[in-house]
């Protein structure tokens, strides 16, 4: 069964027209609400942006990008850092503890004075 | 008796946007596509609502920078990447005119009087007269008429990208813009 459209709904589908810029016909109790329509379309035209704004959030939006790309490889480097130190400390803990028994072992063969 | 909130689930393919949107988010330089593409109605949509050039060029740069900031979260349901734009746009449009306190009065936009040169003059200046009565009836709408106006007639939205941007059913947004353009009528027929 077909549904009845509400009249919120034919003046929609009219605005769509209207603003595909096709002529558009409406019955008597909607056509002041399309002349306003019209009215609208006519006043409330395209406003572009200054150049100098538009290359100006172009650039941010780049920025943003490039401070994103920078930040990730500090990260990057901060954990080679991080991992690098570790092994480091790891490599000087194993180099004094096998310097200690060496020296331990050695004063131990060592013959005592008398 | 509540109205259903309409159900409108878009397949990606339905979404204009959906191949630069998932450019965008395997690579952000694609972003740039996105930004080209609604920068004008982004600016027209926030100087109308906010009525400064200034201001619109502030609320414009945030709701970039926010896009940016969550294409990766942006998932392709709804009414598709325009209306999800817009909401970011409208969020910070609210924002900007609750912080400031400002009414939106609308002025007219420089080169309004430039749209017909050859006109004579006194059509054009009949023309910016009616052009000021419009923009003042259109300040003068209840909040929510004007944002459904201007996202209609400004940024040619449909009912139902409307409704995700207002948190609306689409059929709620029809009986606004019903209700503004009446409005809009008797107040210039006054």
């Amino acid at each position: 069964m077909p549904t009845q459209r509400t009249p919120a709904d034919r003046l929609d589908q009219a605005v769509d027209a209207l603003l595909a810029g096709e002529h558009v016909t409406l019955d008597a109790s909607l056509r002041p609400a399309l002349s306003a329509a019209e009215a609208l379309r006519s006043t409330l035209l395209p406003v572009p942006p200054g150049s100098r704004f538009q290359a100006a959030l172009a650039g941010r939006i780049h920025g943003d990008r490039l401070a994103e790309r920078t930040l990730r490889a500090v990260n990057t480097t901060r954990g080679r850092l991080i991992a690098a130190g570790a092994v480091s400390s790891a490599a000087v803990g194993v180099g004094v503890t096998a310097y200690a028994v060496w020296r331990t072992s050695r004063r131990h063969a060592r013959p005592a004075h008398r | 008796m509540t109205q259903a909130p309409a159900a409108m689930p878009r397949e990606p393919r339905d979404d204009p946007d959906a191949a630069a949107v998932r450019a965008a988010q395997r690579d952000r330089r694609a972003f740039e596509v996105l930004y080209r593409r609604y920068l004008d109605r982004v600016y027209a949509y926030a100087f109308y609502a906010l009525g400064d050039h200034h201001d619109a060029e502030d609320a414009t740069e945030r709701t970039f920078l926010a896009a940016l900031k969550g294409i990766d979260a942006y998932s392709h349901t709804g009414a598709g990447f325009r209306a999800w734009l817009f909401r970011i746009a409208h969020n910070t449009v609210s924002n900007a005119m609750r912080s400031r306190r400002r009414k939106a009065t609308q002025p007219l936009p420089e080169g309004w009087d430039r749209a017909a040169p050859n006109a004579d003059p006194a059509t054009l200046v009949a023309r910016a007269e009616e052009g000021r009565r419009v923009l003042r009836a259109v300040g003068e709408l209840p909040l929510d008429r004007r944002q459904v106006v201007l996202l209609r007639f400004v940024d040619g939205l449909s009912a139902a990208e409307i409704g995700e941007v207002l948190d609306r059913s689409p059929g709620a947004v029809r009986v606004l813009l019903h209700r503004a353009l009446r409005d809009l009528a008797a107040r210039l027929d006054a």
